[in-house]
């Protein structure tokens, strides 16, 4: 039986790129391998944008101990072709091309999450897997995904978004839309996701030096009203035309209401001793809320879903006032760090049965698409 | 081509030492496995040589040897060249070429000098030495011999009985002559109870070891087709674990009647136990869960509640019998309850662990059809998300194995598992026309690389499965 081959992307240059190696290598090209059905073919973006293709790219070791640049040295970077359907060509005495069947992009946040891979994709014609284009690009720019929802009355806290070059160029007048939002405030750099860059602010004096951070990572910024009583949910969902939610799960929140970096990656497991690491030892599955708040925000996470065209797979991100029971849309991430997978496998997927099912969603969307007409005669060149 | 080159690469010599000491540097197992390999480049999968003293002695050994044999070889060609004698280099390039067959066929010889000038002399002094020590012992000694089942056996007899009584039993499953020898050279002399393992490999094995241990009390666990390759037929194994009820002129002898294999071979005298109670006590009220089981043995108005973290109705019988032989022995019933309650799955015996949110019971010690049938009732008895039963069938079945390994495929798709795993190897289209004989419906995956499945086995898995792995081949069976 012949493998459908798997392209993985990963890596990119990304304030994620860490985060990218391991979605993509523990949580992706495993489980592909394990299910005997896919061979996966590892394609590494590395910080300065070069692409690689090499079996050993799919051992975590290579990354952790810090040899990767020495290996890299030793390659050369692949080509692309992009002609009926996408190559990756290896150069050499004989280069060696490779015809991928289906691309699993497991990039996070900027050149690659938000849009930019996929656009690639469709211009190859290649089934891909996750989001398509104009929903990544969407998701990941927090203002633009709240501005089509908010649209569609799904509520949301209030927000200001400004350019970083409007901000230095006048910083009072920025500071003056940002008046009309009732502290304590959150200002976040727009695209990126990990919670990279967010500030909690609770006085006036603070926001300039916020905004500050926010505009060292992003040339967009956002600012909004926080959320009292604030529990945060999110949903990872995964499905084309009938999506589908996992758990609707709640992650431990440090002092500052912010599910920061730090939380979801780097303190792992719950107490010394703990194997776990990343989200899955910090969050609660399913979420400690009464059975109609969980309902409802399962609703409204599959209603943003909707909106924003997503396809394969997502996590929505909710915010819920403990008090008011008021459910809001907080921001999407078309590509969740390690696919979620802990979430899913407490859902009764397991690691292979989830990247099985994405890659199967991604063929069913390519085939979908397929039948579009892309052709429209017409006479309009004879007039020259 | 690839077979030819792994004759010459430089890990061969590892290889072969690893073949030896995975076959216990016995020398029939290690030749057969020797002279079925084609590919030596594939034989270490599931494990690696273990660098002991021994083997490293024996891999120094092998090393110089293939070194002598190239020298000579050699030698033999500039002796050939020189004197112009085709003979001699023809045999000199005959001996280079040929050492990847030559050495590690002589390598047998000194293992089995040694064997049968040194080591073998001195084994059956301490054995000697170690019957007089058993016949002289005062205590109860209680055989337990059996296809299968035995080490289980032994430790719940001995969790339940050291709640009233100084009890000493055979370590793990420590269950031939020599090893009882040193379980015998430990004895103090004051212990009221003695259990001792008897692990039958070869005909007249069960025989000698009752001769030797002298046992008071003898327990047969079932019969089942195993080690076939020396028993050839089951009424071999069958006369053989028997012979321990000869030694006992068929008094004290308690035997398994949940093994349909025993029947043929059951006498007046003997008591038997199983999943209905033992002898004139009754099991009832049985209830089976991932937890552990609970009973009442009941004899006319008596009644004792048993629970215990043992998994499987299987289990029934063994409980039984050890409660019982423990009122015989003496013990109170609080004492029999509390053994009872203390018993708990052993290692890779019905063990049950959790992966990521499913329940994976860890069977991999099981090699025997009778294993196979509580396996599979257990997984068509307990619920779960989805149920995966995994395994790659059993060894040494002998003449058997086809009509065994079908006979596994229809246990196997009558508890209509989701999810079949089998392991690539001699018996998976065995065990595949069963499932199919069986209308067996699910999912079947075969796997080539079990060590890869085993290790990743969380990728398959997700919370409320149920995961079953029945029985686990050795490089040297695969």
């Amino acid at each position: 039986m012949n493998k459908l081959k798997v392209g993985v992307v990963f890596g990119s240059r990304s304030t994620e790129h860490d985060v990218s190696i391991v979605t993509a290598i523990a949580s992706i090209i495993k489980p592909l391998q394990l299910s005997g059905e896919y061979e996966p073919v590892p394609i590494y973006i590395d910080k300065s944008g070069r692409w690689y293709s090499d079996p050993k790219l799919k051992d975590i070791s290579l990354y952790s101990s810090g040899q990767i640049s020495d290996f890299l040295a030793r390659q050369k970077p692949i080509q692309l072709s992009l002609g009926g359907g996408l190559k990756i060509i290896k150069p050499g005495l004989k280069p060696k091309a490779i015809k991928l069947d289906v691309v699993f992009p497991a990039t996070h946040g900027t050149h690659g999450e938000d849009g930019e891979l996929m656009g690639l994709f469709e211009l190859a014609d290649v089934p891909y897997v996750g989001c398509d284009m104009p929903s990544s690009v969407l998701a990941m720019d927090k203002a633009l995904a709240k501005i089509v929802t908010s649209s569609q009355n799904i509520p949301t806290p209030e927000f200001v978004w400004f350019y970083a070059a409007d901000f230095a160029a006048d910083t009072q007048a920025v500071v003056k839309r940002v008046a009309k939002l009732h502290y304590p405030l959150f200002v976040k750099p727009v695209h990126l996701g990990s919670s990279i860059g967010i500030t909690k602010v609770s006085q006036k004096k603070d926001l300039i030096n916020a905004i500050e951070v926010a505009a060292h990572y992003d040339n967009k910024v956002i600012v909004e009203e926080a959320v009292a009583n604030l529990i945060e949910v999110t949903v990872p969902i995964i499905g084309n035309d009938k999506p589908v939610a996992a758990y609707v799960e709640q992650p431990l929140l440090n002092g500052d209401d912010v599910f920061d970096f730090d939380t979801k990656y780097m303190r792992g497991g719950k107490g010394k001793g703990s194997k776990q690491t990343g989200a899955q030892g910090y969050s609660t599955i399913p979420a400690n809320i009464d059975r109609d708040l969980y309902h409802r925000s399962e609703q409204l996470a599959l209603d943003v879903y909707a909106e924003l065209g997503c396809t394969g797979i997502a996590r929505i991100d909710l915010l819920i006032d403990a008090k008011t029971k008021s459910v809001y849309f907080n921001e999407v991430n078309p590509l969740p760090g390690s696919l979620y997978a802990h979430n899913w496998r407490k859902a009764g997927k397991s690691g292979v049965q989830l990247v099985s099912e994405l890659v199967e969603l991604a063929l069913a969307r390519h085939e979908q698409n397929r039948h579009k007409t892309t052709v429209f005669d017409t006479n309009y060149l004879k007039q020259y | 081509m690839r077979q030819l080159l792994s004759l010459y690469s430089l890990r061969f010599p590892r290889i072969i030492i690893y073949m030896l000491q995975t076959s216990e540097y016995r020398a029939g197992p290690y030749l057969r496995w020797l002279w079925r390999t084609g590919d030596f480049s594939r034989v270490s999968k599931r494990g690696s040589l273990k660098l002991t003293n021994y083997a490293r002695l024996l891999l120094i050994g092998l090393v110089v040897g293939i070194f002598v044999e190239l020298a000579a070889g050699v030698g033999l060609i500039v002796v050939g060249i020189v004197d112009n004698m085709a003979a001699y280099w023809e045999l000199g390039i005959s001996l280079m070429i040929a050492y990847p067959v030559i050495m590690p066929n002589l390598i047998v010889l000194p293992l089995e000098i040694g064997r049968l000038y040194i080591v073998e002399p001195k084994q059956k002094t301490k054995i000697s030495r170690a019957s007089a020590i058993f016949a002289s012992h005062p205590g109860v000694k209680i055989a337990v011999a059996g296809s299968y089942g035995k080490t289980t056996m032994k430790e719940v007899l001995k969790t339940v009985l050291s709640e009233g009584k100084t009890v000493a039993a055979t370590e793990a499953n420590h269950n031939v002559a020599i090893e009882h020898a040193k379980f015998a050279s430990r004895l103090k002399g004051d212990e009221q109870i003695l259990i001792i393992e008897y692990g039958e490999g070869a005909p007249g094995d069960v025989k000698r070891f009752a001769a030797n241990t002298h046992p008071t009390h003898g327990v047969i666990t079932g019969l089942a087709p195993a080690h076939l390759n020396n028993y050839k037929t089951m009424a071999a194994v069958a006369e053989d674990i028997f012979s321990i009820a000869s030694y006992l002129k068929a008094k004290n002898i308690y035997v398994n009647g949940d093994s349909d294999a025993v029947k043929p071979y059951l006498r007046d005298s003997y008591i038997v136990y199983g999943s209905k109670g033992v002898a004139n006590w009754r099991a009832v009220n049985i209830t089976v869960s991932t937890k552990g089981i609970s009973f009442k043995l009941k004899r006319g108005h008596t009644v004792i509640d048993l629970n215990s973290k043992l998994i499987g109705r299987h289990q029934v019988g063994v409980l039984s019998l050890a409660a019982v032989l423990a009122m015989e022995l003496g013990l109170t019933d609080e004492q029999i309850k509390a053994g009872i309650a203390k018993t708990a799955p052993f290692e890779h015996r019905m063990q049950p662990y959790e992966l990521d949110g499913a329940l994976v019971i860890d069977d991999t010690y099981n090699g025997n059809i009778d294993g196979i049938k509580a396996g599979t009732q257990l997984l068509s008895e307990l619920k779960a998300n989805r149920k995966i039963y995994v395994t790659p069938g059993l060894v040494e079945q002998g003449s058997q194995s086809e009509a065994v390994h079908k006979q596994m495929g229809e246990l196997i798709a009558k508890a209509k598992p989701d999810i079949v795993v089998l392991m690539r190897n001699s018996v998976t289209d065995y065990i595949l026309a069963g499932l199919k004989d069986g209308g067996y419906h699910g999912e079947t995956r075969i796997e080539t690389d079990p060590l890869g499945f085993y290790n990743n086995l969380s990728q398959f898995v997700a919370e409320g499965d149920l995961v079953l792995m029945q029985n686990d081949w050795p490089d040297n069976y695969a």
